[in-house]
């Protein structure tokens, strides 16, 4: 264990493991692209790069009760059907529509091989998978991630726990793997590898939460806190190409608790209603779709109904019967058992009190909205060598755990591919001793440094982006004013890194989950000023653009000049594939 | 939320190098003490995904959601087969209720 | 990875009408015939004529596992075996179910529920049956030479019998010479012979054999590897003699100027009298600094005790014949290969010094029963002779136990004295005279002896008389009068204790050993077990015993590491197995495992010693991951048996129990009850296992999970365990799983327990009786749907 606080360079040591495909992110789309790999290569050496431990780590540590996307081909849905749904349910895209296809075709074998691997999936009476809403199927997965994971140990991937990855390591313009530190053994790692896949998850925590004012519960997300977005950092600062960033996820939760809410509406049918007992939807949002409105329709609902004097807003499960709300709590258990507790700690009966929902902090996460790398159809990033996968690729909303398992195989694939037409080139020994620097600097630093903390740092970003760049207590609403505020405060928290301390490897690791959120934030907020209309209300309102601009119909895409730091913003025309009206499912 | 630590029963894991807590919380935030007993580094930080409570093999650990989200004391308490999970949740008026179900396998 | 379907051909042998009497045959058949893979199933009244077409359908494919449902002899079992062999069907795919031995067929259970549960106990079978492997023993190469440690008595026997076995032998001893204590012994009971000629004997057998390698002034320093395959080292001292050359012809000794003398206690003292001083020089022993090997002249070649040289001196060198002298010998080490090692360290007299009432060390004619073995050669003359017995013996302050031959030594001293000083006067001072078995012919001619007397008691402080004599006064129990006597010499009989050597190799080795520091063991049933694999002890390193019974204790470890002792190990394929994609290194197996059997391998993980392991299933106990499979009996399995188990078979009022059986002991204690028609409750289903302590916690909350209302298991009491401490490591865990029972507002109760001796059938019904009934009043398992 590194209790000693190093205090230069030579004492920390340096491991260079040289593989032929690296995995950033041993989390679903990590694993499956693991097993992807191995299987069509055995030879193939394939290491993950993993911050925490691969069988609980990331967004499905306490399981999943449900995947939401199957295609049920006995009743007529088709791969075209669910990508036309999916587009409908971000207000008609745009959506990167091949992504999205090709993804679709291989869903189904990808959620029957969980099956085959021990995932235990509903069924009705003739043994199809039971569908708990349109594309939806339940699962009893409180097992799934360490399924997942000993399938990818199984199949002889090399698995390095508790290393955190820091930056790309490059060759040119091409990634040739990543850097790291570990968090336990406080070396410096370093992953030569022919390709790279990306796959830590998503973003949360660039903003401030809901109840972070409350102690002890600073944490209380619906998303991983764990998944800072150092994905999409490393990629950034590599002048990789994002996509969508300002279409950020958010969505109603339980409020207070920031827990799943698609189980209880979705599932069993609970309605969205206020405390005038409307059936909020219904009555405010008819000519959007009412009940099948897109998402972020139902996330403005209860927002709304808090601001103009008619909440709160609740979804309404007193219509369940006992024997419903106990199998509701019994799926909770496999996805957020602890909201069960949260409702125990309150004595509350769902039969009888309606659940409170609210809406929750923004998250960065391209497995629900199309934040995240630009990729092409072998899933490589604008930057040769380097894949993306999972929540961190973008393009493709509603991946959701079945999606997110199919990229993981698609990048593989893709990788594998590219592994077999080139070779490894020498290590780059200068930008090594100049990231190892980089990496041990505040830990060099030492706690008795008169500087920053990383916490104090992760807070003010917080509460900046909360307060001007839409966060929750705006009610997510911003104008370019605050946003130019935002993006000259996190540039001067950028500059400030430079005063980082940490006490220890633990406090190493949150001053580089908070580097990577601000590289994060500042694109966030490019796209954000970019995109002058409001699309998607709620996920981006502007205030002073409240209107859809036709001009706009297209992705806003951004690419980081690693020399200068200077953020290109452009557009990518949208390819409409399949036809039909785009807001409808 | 941050996981309530019972001192008797914890173990330490025998005082290996990581405690079996330590070794699987998705936020490094499970340790041990200098006593060898374990503790949250951090109860702010814990998503409760309950993985540590899962991993005990001594029963030592126990989820509490923070006050200021619910009140005094409700419990949930997981059981792991080789294939079944159960849980038991107990709220703040001594209601108790129990679920049960597969968690590997195939639904046949 | 390739799955076989599994296709299961199922019998049910009916002897006789007599399973059809205690349940509906026909509704069980119908009922097992329905179930998924299950090709072929019928009753079979004959074995041998349905033989032929069981093989067919085998062969044929139909079925690749046979469940075999009923009674049958052992020969039935291995004839099946054997024939189906011949066909290609691995023995392991053969699950045998003994439907009767849980219960079937007691009077008066309902015929409903007893088909039920036969349907039920089937079930649990099938269940093990569709996961079963075919398994085959692995082969080890290993070597056919043993180590010995300690070249006493037990130590040289022990490497005749393997010599003639045709085992290559390396008897390693750490003084000049064999022969150990036997051989400073002068007169050995009940013969009164003398002990070096039953060593020259085995002695004469090594040198003419080509298979024994001696190594004397040697220790062993390292000891690495497995049962089989085992690495030593050991560190030899320098003779500064050549073992080639020197014939010991003795001229060295004849010019040698140092002498030595033996180590003298203190003799300064104002209590040497004539008496006293005859003693001494009775005592007195002598040698030169270069001398023949000690204790017996075994191997011949003489050594140099160099720090007793004279400066200088080269007296020897210029003298030898042979030019054997070499002075500039150092220690050397030397490294071999052996399959299994026996631990003969032999024993150490105890400090008499201690005992300090009778003044050993201050007086010089209170003397140790060793030391009267030398007297005895040449007695000076005395008349007045004590014998303390039990001295620093059976004492708490001391040796709290019994060195079982000293009575007989004291009577041997007086029996030879007599011949000698026939006049002289013994007493003999006596707690309990323990002469057993034929020693009592001992004891009576000692009691016939003129001016022998046995006085009971113990004598307090000895006091030095002006005389020199020594004042002696004690009780004597019997008259309850107190006597003084004067006397010219005592003679403490004093106790065995483990050799300093014992505990270097505990140490060493890492062998357990008890409250007195001798080796640890099973005392009656398995004396020479260490709790390592292939490493043995015997002799008097076990325990207090006589020379024959040394000889008999090293031969039994002999015979118990045989099986090391060839060029291939076989090992039976129910070894554990760790899943390493499950494995997060927490050691838990290390720690638990009774016989340290796993190490860590270069990445960290547990790696299990084939040939250490003694299959008990700790392991997969006590993995909190559930890791650890036992090849024959995998956690899948026992997973899937329980499962099968449908507990509310009797209404959802009524208790089902769940009770793990040890095979050792509780298991036997069950099936034995119904052989007894006592009248066990239909309620308890039984899994037998291979010690209590390979049941993991996980399979009980399975139990518990799918509704079965209590969870016995049964093991063997404390200090009984076949595997040392297995009912313990599953007591405490089971403890741990009743106190989360308790947080979740179960009854602990329903996880439980009990100890069961092999007999205790009487015992198991009433357990199993009383349990129901708590099990009923505590109501149906809430998660029993």
């Amino acid at each position: 264990m590194a209790e000693k606080i190093p205090k230069s360079l030579n004492e920390i040591q340096t491991e260079v493991i040289a593989t032929d495909l690296l995995i950033i992110g041993g989390g679903n789309a990590g694993c499956f692209a693991a097993y992807e790999a191995k299987t069509k290569n055995p030879s193939l050496r394939v290491t993950i790069m993993e911050k925490a431990h691969i069988s609980r780590s990331g967004a499905t540590a306490a399981g999943m009760d449900a995947i939401n996307t199957f295609i049920r081909t006995d009743k007529g849905e088709t791969p075209e059907k669910l990508v036309k749904w999916s587009r409908a349910q971000v207000g008609g895209g745009p959506i990167r529509e091949d992504l999205a296809l090709s993804n679709a075709e291989l869903l189904n074998e990808t959620v029957e091989l969980l099956e085959e691997w021990g995932l235990p999936i509903v069924k009705d009476e003739d043994g199809h998978y039971k569908l708990r809403g349109r594309w939806d199927i339940s699962i009893q997965g409180e097992q799934l991630k360490p399924i997942m994971a000993e399938k990818a140990m199984e199949v002889g991937a090399q698995v390095f726990n508790r290393v955190v990855a820091t930056n790309l390591l490059m060759d040119g313009d091409r990634c040739v793997g990543a850097m790291g530190f570990g968090v336990r053994d406080g070396k410096f790692y370093v992953f030569h590898s022919k390709a790279t896949i990306v796959s830590t998850g998503g973003a949360c925590g660039i903003y401030k939460s809901p109840v972070t004012d409350y102690s002890g519960a600073h944490h209380q997300t619906w998303m991983c806190p764990f998944n800072v977005g150092t994905g999409y950092a490393i990629g950034i600062r590599g002048a990789a190409e994002m996509t969508s960033m300002e279409q950020r996820w958010i969505a109603i939760r339980t409020k207070d608790f920031c827990g799943p809410v698609d189980t209880i509406s979705v599932a069993f049918g609970c309605m969205i209603t206020n405390a005038k007992g409307e059936r909020v939807m219904e009555v405010r949002y008819k000519d959007v779709g009412g009940d099948k409105a897109a998402r972020f329709y139902r996330l403005n609902a209860p927002m709304t109904e808090w601001l103009e004097g008619r909440g709160p807003t609740y979804v309404d499960t007193t219509i369940l019967s006992s024997e419903e709300a106990k199998d509701l709590r019994e799926d909770l258990l496999n996805e957020r058992p602890s909201f069960v507790l949260f409702l125990a700690s309150r004595g509350h009966d769902i039969t009888k009190e309606p659940v409170e929902i609210y809406g929750s902090d923004p998250y960065i996460v391209g497995g629900h909205t199309g934040s995240g790398y630009w990729v092409d159809m072998k899933r490589m990033t604008t930057v040769p060598g380097l894949f993306a996968a999972g929540e961190t690729a973008g393009g493709n909303p509603n991946k959701f755990v079945g999606g997110c398992a199919v990229e993981g195989r698609l990048s593989a694939r893709g990788a594998v591919d590219y592994i077999e037409k080139t070779t490894l080139p020498p290590l780059d020994t200068k930008q090594v001793e100049k990231e190892k620097e980089r990496v041990f600097a505040p830990f060099i630093r030492g706690p008795e440094f008169d500087g920053v903390n990383p916490m104090e740092m992760e807070e003010r970003m917080q509460r900046l982006m909360d307060e001007y760049a839409g966060g929750i207590h705006q009610f997510y609403r911003m104008n370019e004013e605050r946003l130019d505020h935002a993006l000259k405060n996190i540039k001067m928290l950028q500059d400030q890194t430079k005063y980082l301390y940490a006490k220890d490897i633990h406090s190493l690791m949150s001053a580089h989950e908070v580097s990577d959120r601000l590289d994060v934030a500042e694109v966030l907020v490019h796209h954000l000023k970019y995109r002058k209309e409001t699309r998607w209300p709620g996920w981006q309102t502007r205030m002073d653009y409240p209107e859809v601009d036709p001009d706009m119909d297209c992705f806003v895409e951004s690419v980081r000049d690693p020399k200068t730091g200077e953020i290109k913003i452009f557009k990518r025309p949208f390819k409409q594939l399949i036809p039909g009206d785009r807001t409808k499912a | 939320m941050p996981p309530k630590v019972d001192r008797e029963k914890c173990d330490g894991c025998k005082a290996e190098k990581e405690s079996l807590c330590e070794q699987i919380c998705p936020g490094d935030l499970m340790t041990l003490a200098e006593d060898k007993k374990a503790y949250c580094r951090m109860p702010r930080d814990c998503w409760d995904c309950m993985s540590c409570i899962k991993a005990c093999p001594k029963g030592a650990l126990e989820t509490r959601i923070p006050y200021q989200l619910g009140y005094h004391v409700a419990k949930l308490i997981p059981m792991m087969g080789t294939n079944t999970i159960t849980w038991t949740c107990i709220d703040i008026n001594g209601k108790v209720e129990r679920f049960q179900y597969i968690n590997r396998g195939m639904l046949d | 990875m390739q799955k076989t379907i599994p296709k299961i051909g199922l019998f049910i042998y009916e002897q006789g009408g007599r399973l059809a009497r205690a349940i509906d045959l026909d509704a069980v058949i119908q009922r097992l015939a329905r179930i998924k893979n299950v090709t072929r199933c019928e009753v079979l009244t004959d074995l041998a004529a349905p033989l032929p077409s069981i093989k067919e359908d085998f062969t044929s494919d139909k079925f690749n596992r046979i469940l075999w449902v009923g009674k049958f002899s052992d020969y039935q079992k291995k004839t099946i075996q054997s024939e189906l062999s011949s066909a290609g069907l691995n023995p392991y795919m053969h699950e045998w179910c003994d439907i009767e031995e849980q219960g079937i067929g007691i009077d008066g259970v309902d015929l409903g529920i007893q088909t039920q549960k036969a349907i039920l106990i089937i079930q649990m079978s099938l269940a093990r049956t569709r996961l079963l492997e075919p398994l085959e023993p692995l082969e080890l190469p290993a070597i056919d030479a043993a180590l010995i440690i300690g070249a006493g008595v037990s130590g040289l026997h022990t490497a005749t019998s393997f010599m003639e076995l045709g085992k290559k032998v390396y008897l390693v001893e750490k003084e000049s010479g064999v022969g150990g204590k036997v051989a400073s012994l002068h007169r050995l009971y009940p013969r009164i012979c003398d002990p070096r000629c039953g060593l020259e004997f085995e002695i004469q057998k090594i040198r003419e054999s080509d298979m024994v390698e001696v190594h004397t002034l040697s220790k062993v320093k390292s000891l690495e590897g497995s049962p089989g395959n085992f690495d030593v080292r050991i560190e030899k001292q320098p003779r500064y003699v050549s073992e080639e050359k020197c014939n010991a012809c003795g001229e060295c000794m004849k010019v040698c100027p140092a002498v030595i003398p033996e180590e003298q206690r203190s003799r300064e003292s104002a209590f040497i009298n004539e008496t006293s001083q005859q003693v001494l020089n009775s005592l007195k022993s002598e040698k030169k600094a270069i001398h023949p090997a000690v204790p017996m002249p075994y191997p011949p070649t003489f050594l140099i005790e160099r720090q007793s040289c004279p400066s200088e001196c080269r007296e020897c060198v210029k003298v030898c014949p042979a030019q054997a002298i070499e002075l500039e010998q150092t220690s050397s080490e030397m490294a071999f290969k052996v399959g299994a090692v026996i631990v003969t360290t032999g024993w150490d007299p105890y400090q008499l010094s201690k005992v300090e009432e009778y003044g050993y060390g201050i007086y010089p004619n209170v003397i140790s029963n060793l030391e009267m073995e030398r007297l005895l050669e040449s007695p000076p003359a005395i008349e007045e002779i004590g014998f303390i017995q039990c001295a620093g013996s059976r004492d708490e302050r001391h040796l709290n136990y019994c060195s079982s031959v000293c009575c007989s030594v004291a009577l041997k001293h007086v029996l030879y004295l007599k011949e000698k000083l026939p006049d002289a006067r013994c007493y003999i001072f006596y707690q309990d005279i323990r002469t057993p078995g034929f020693d009592e012919e001992l004891y009576q001619k000692v009691k016939s002896l003129h001016n022998v007397i046995f006085i009971r008691g113990n004598p307090s402080t000895v006091k030095p008389g002006d005389d020199g004599k020594l004042k002696i006064r004690t009780e004597d129990t019997f008259s309850g009068k107190e006597i003084d006597l004067s006397l010219d010499l005592l003679v403490l009989a004093g106790g065995m204790m483990p050799s300093q050597g014992s505990f270097e190799i505990a140490q060493l080795l890492n062998l357990p050993q008890n409250n007195f520091g001798f080796f640890e063991s099973h005392l009656q049933c398995h004396p020479e077990e260490s709790q390592r694999t292939g490493i043995l002890v015997g002799g008097a390193c076990r325990g207090p015993m006589n020379i024959s019974q040394s000889i008999e204790s090293s031969h039994r470890a002999a015979m118990e590491v045989l099986p090391f002792l060839n060029r291939t190990i076989l090992i039976e394929p129910k070894y554990p197995v760790l899943d390493l994609t499950k494995c997060d290194k927490c050691k838990r197996c290390m720690e638990e495992c009774p016989f340290l059997s796993y190490v860590f391998d270069e990445n960290g993980f547990p790696s299990l010693d084939l040939t250490k392991c003694r299959q008990c299933g700790n392991c997969m106990g006590i993995c909190p991951l559930i890791a650890i499979s036992l090849r024959n009996n995998t956690i899948k399995q026992i997973a899937a048996q329980i499962q099968a188990l449908k507990s509310s078979f009797m209404g959802k009022e009524e208790p089902v129990i769940l009770a793990f059986l040890c095979e050792n002991d509780a298991y036997h204690a069950a099936k034995s009850a119904v052989e007894y028609g006592l009248p066990v409750p239909p309620n308890v289903f039984f899994i037998k296992v291979p010690c209590a302590g390979s049941v993991n916690n996980a399979l009980v909350a399975d139990a518990l999970a799918f509704g079965i209302d209590g969870v016995l298991i049964a093991g063997c009491k404390d200090g009984q365990c076949h595997y040392v401490k297995g009912n313990q490591l599953v007591k405490t865990r089971s403890g741990d799983l009743s106190d989360k029972l308790q947080k979740m507002m179960i009854d602990p109760q329903r996880v439980r327990f009990e100890s069961l001796e092999i007999r205790d059938s009487k015992k198991y019904v009433e357990l199993v009786k009383s349990y129901i009934e708590e099990l009923r009043a505590m109501g149906p398992n809430p998660f029993k749907s």
